[in-house]
């Protein structure tokens, strides 16, 4: 019989976004996996409180139906072991040691989005999906993302931005920075995915609340000009050196941007099959070839400077009158892998999670080859 | 042993009466299971036990019996003086399950025998009766497959200027029959019957029952071949309903070999090709539905009909002419094909939100319904999934029907074949390359299993083509 590799999924974790990765980490990432059945499937689910938990029932959505606390009462943390291989240690009357072959973060948010975790991974020395530490960390800061994506010559809208230290310093001085940019500006705190308080604000007394708000979730945050007469849309890809993109999607959410509810909540209750994203947006979304063509350009190019592997969505704004597309955002983990967009361009579930197992593999063997020691006298000379 | 054992599991009796309702209370359906039957924990896979008072008396008198035989291998072993009473006590002790399992059917004997006949008698002498001084016209349809679809077909496409009935659902045994009779109010003009065929006889049976004015056979291959034994019973018994029409009309399947080859000069020929001097042409068949045209006389008659597959045109086409012959207009029988669609789990499409067909025709399971739905699906558009547990009852013709399907796949060069595991479909999966399929085939321990899968192996724009159930009786 075939020796099955043990792949862990880990999900939930200390972040705004701890119940869509639950719903990541099922559809379609575990619900594929154990489809396929060619992999022991390790579930790892990381609570809001940042313990650590496995139990093969864990493996099925419902274990998370309803309240939840309970169950954690009877159960220990696991522990991680980083030895010869990257392993979980379970305890028990017998303690248990899991080696694990690969991992597939499905985390959203703080933590596990934002590089966190890969720098674990990275350390632990095991193969893992998606985008490495780097390209997660920057992407996780939105000023960061822009800074790094304007310093290519991407194009992107015009934006100021703060720490809480200057907030609680110099509120004036940076609302009146602020203003010089064109209202109504947009309200956003750096490190957080799913639109979670995002504010657009059309005066100084609406922009100081939002700011209010925004610094409560964050410690550094973000004000940019909004686009007028926006369509906006998303391209997700997948690749390591060769890249795949997706459809592109346009939302058609009814309020006046990508909100949390419309992107989870909405989406969410009309059916588990799909999970989220699925009956507010066009596929492809209906804008002229010319402006499809510079989205995909631009995604590529955005995707390749900011380091990105394995997947990522790449947002755009686009100015329809003036036909200018901005680069908004990057996440590389969106939410559900986006698989609904990716079935729609033709690429099922189980060819979308094998692929990114593939590259993964593929871009840990390559980085094993990187010589990163080498041999130095300057202990002996001491 | 293990397997010997789990008939010493708390869910024993409860198998054992799940199969009994499962099997219909038939005993030499019931005794065919329990002969397959390796591991009595887990009968009730596709369908649970549905509880009734019959249920409950039957587990009741079940576990009453088994306490029994139980009883008396200890009562040998404890009070009597027999020589190896011991050993011969142990015996029935262990083999009290599988002495329960014949030992149950008597109870269920004496039942059927003493209440449930008589009752059935009575029921089915008064519906005689009844449909003896009723005016409406009586059409019977038998075959080995497509009886509900021709009936539901034809009852469409007269209901357009008549009044119609039918036995609902698969009401096709007498006391069924009988049961739909006492419904009928006398101002039908026409009545349409299916004529279940399961054992030699039974079209006789229901022919006497109903007096039919106008017969149908719809085909004749081995469905229920199981328990005919062989393909000339099966033949002679659907033909028994020739024998009683005698010199009335009778139409026959000419896309039935079997039933072609056995038909006699007065019967009328119904095909794709025409029926009764009726010629088609342009005939079309695509996911939005069947059209063509048919003409006689020079005068032709379009029709059009949500039904899918070019195999459609044939009954569509007798529907026509059995409506001409009943004194409706073209332009009635225009309207009445225009209102026939798939039926429930007959070829019905559906488009999910993630821009999946699929085509579920899980009540399809012959031979020659499953070579015209390969067909169909070959002249779509798109990636194609079949997905099948394959079929049951055809007896000694299992691996040559099975590989012929495999053959038939491979051929139509459909791209993906989802095989649920069990004592058929790897013939399947020999004849797919024995045609040197290209495709890919994915294997499934349970049909259930390979539901669930197909939402993440499938994308927008493809096909999937769910052929036939497996009901538990079947392993």
């Amino acid at each position: 019989m075939k020796n099955k590799k043990t792949i862990a999924v880990i999900f939930g974790g200390k972040s705004a976004e701890h119940d869509v990765s639950i719903i990541t980490a099922h559809t379609p990432i575990i619900d594929t996996l154990l489809t396929l059945d060619e992999y022991e499937v390790i579930p790892i689910y990381i609570t809001k409180e940042g313990l650590w938990y496995s139990e093969k029932q864990m493996n099925y959505m419902d274990y998370f139906k309803g309240d939840i606390q309970d169950k954690f009462t009877k159960l220990k943390p696991l522990q991680l072991s980083i030895g010869e291989k990257f392993s979980i240690v379970l305890s028990g009357m017998v303690s248990k040691k899991i080696d694990i072959d690969l991992v597939f973060p499905a985390m959203h948010g703080t933590y596990g989005e934002d590089g966190s975790l890969m720098g674990i991974l990275r350390m632990a020395n095991v193969p893992f999906v998606g985008c490495d530490m780097a390209a997660s960390a920057v992407a996780m800061d939105k000023v960061l993302t822009k800074q790094v994506v304007s310093a290519a010559g991407l194009p992107v809208v015009r934006y100021e931005w703060l720490t809480q230290n200057v907030w609680e310093k110099d509120r004036k001085g940076f609302i009146e920075r602020a203003s010089v940019l064109q209202w109504p500006l947009f309200v956003k705190p750096v490190h957080l995915g799913s639109s979670i308080a995002i504010t657009k604000v059309k005066d100084r007394s609406e922009l100081e609340q939002a700011l209010e708000v925004a610094s409560h979730y964050d410690n550094k945050v973000l004000v940019e000009e909004s686009v007028e007469n926006l369509i906006e849309v998303t391209l997700p890809i997948m690749g390591n050196d060769i890249l795949t993109p997706a459809s592109i999607e346009r939302p058609l959410n009814k309020t006046e941007f990508f909100n949390f509810e419309d992107k989870y909540l909405s989406g969410g209750k009309k059916g588990s099959d799909s999970g989220v994203n699925n009956n507010y947006s066009e596929i492809p979304a209906n804008i002229p070839p010319d402006l499809s063509k510079e989205v995909l350009k631009l995604g590529k190019a955005v995707y390749k400077v900011l380091g990105c592997t394995g997947i990522a969505r790449v947002d755009f704004l686009i100015d329809s009158k003036t036909n200018q597309v901005f680069v908004n955002e990057v996440n590389t983990l969106p939410g559900s892998l986006y698989h609904h967009n990716w079935k729609a361009s033709g690429v099922s579930n189980v060819d979308l999670i094998q692929k990114l197992i593939q590259l993964a593999e593929e871009r840990f063997a390559k980085d094993q080859k990187v010589v990163r020691t080498f041999e130095s006298s300057l202990l002996k000379s001491l | 042993m293990r397997l010997f054992f789990s008939r010493f599991h708390p869910r024993y009796i409860r198998s054992l009466v799940y199969m009994l309702q499962a099997s219909e209370y038939k005993a030499q359906d019931y005794l065919a299971w329990l002969h397959d039957v390796k591991d009595f924990r887990f009968v009730e896979k596709r369908k649970q036990i549905k509880w009734s008072a019959k249920t409950v008396l039957l587990v009741f008198v079940g576990l009453m019996l088994l306490i029994s035989i139980a009883s008396s291998g200890l009562w040998l072993i404890i009070a009597t003086n027999l020589p190896f009473r011991h050993v011969l006590g142990a015996a029935i002790i262990i083999l009290s399950p599988i002495l329960l399992s014949y030992l149950i059917l008597a109870p269920l004997t004496i039942i059927q025998l003493l209440v449930q006949k008589p009752i059935e008698f009575v029921i089915i002498y008064f519906a005689k009766k009844k449909l003896a001084e009723h005016h409406g016209v009586k059409i019977a349809i038998a075959g080995s497959y497509g009886k509900t679809s021709m009936r539901e077909i034809l009852k469409t496409v007269l209901s357009e200027d008549k009044e119609v009935a039918a036995p609902p659902h698969s009401y096709n045994t007498p006391l069924g029959i009988s049961k739909f009779i006492k419904t009928l109010r006398g101002n039908e003009e026409v009545l349409i019957f299916e004529l279940g065929e399961y054992y030699p006889g039974d079209v006789k049976r229901l022919c006497k029952l109903i007096n039919p004015d106008i017969g149908i056979i719809t085909g004749i291959n081995e469905a229920h071949l199981q328990k005919f034994k062989t393909i000339e019973k099966t033949v002679q018994t659907i033909y028994e309903l020739a024998d009683f029409l005698g010199d009335k009309p009778l139409y026959v399947n000419g896309e039935s070999i079997l039933a072609r080859d056995h038909a006699r000069p007065n019967h009328i020929m119904y095909s794709r090709e025409g029926v009764n001097s009726w010629r088609m042409e342009n005939a079309h068949s695509d996911l939005s539905g069947t059209s063509f045209v048919m003409e006689k006389n020079n005068v032709p008659m379009e029709i059009r009909s949500s039904l899918l597959g070019l195999h459609q045109i044939g009954p569509l086409a007798l529907s026509a002419d059995l409506a001409r012959r009943l004194g409706s207009t073209p332009s009635h029988i225009r309207a009445g094909t225009l209102k026939t669609k798939p039926f429930d789990h007959r070829l019905a499409p559906s488009v999910d939100r993630n821009g999946v067909t699929t085509l579920d025709d899980s009540y399809n399971g012959n031979p020659d319904g499953v070579k015209a739905v390969i067909a169909f699906l070959a002249s779509l558009n798109g990636r194609r999934f079949y997905v099948t547990p394959g079929l049951v009852e055809m007896g000694s013709k299992k691996e040559e029907v099975h590989r012929e399907i495999g053959r038939e796949l491979a051929r139509a060069q459909i791209e993906k074949v989802v095989l649920v595991k069990n004592s058929v479909t790897p013939f399947i999966e020999e004849g797919l390359y024995e045609e040197k399929y290209e495709g890919e085939v994915i294997w499934f321990d349970e049909a259930l299993k390979s539901f669930a899968a197909l939402p993440r192996i499938t994308v927008k724009g493809d096909i999937v083509l769910l052929q036939n159930d497996w009901p538990d009786q079947y392993i």
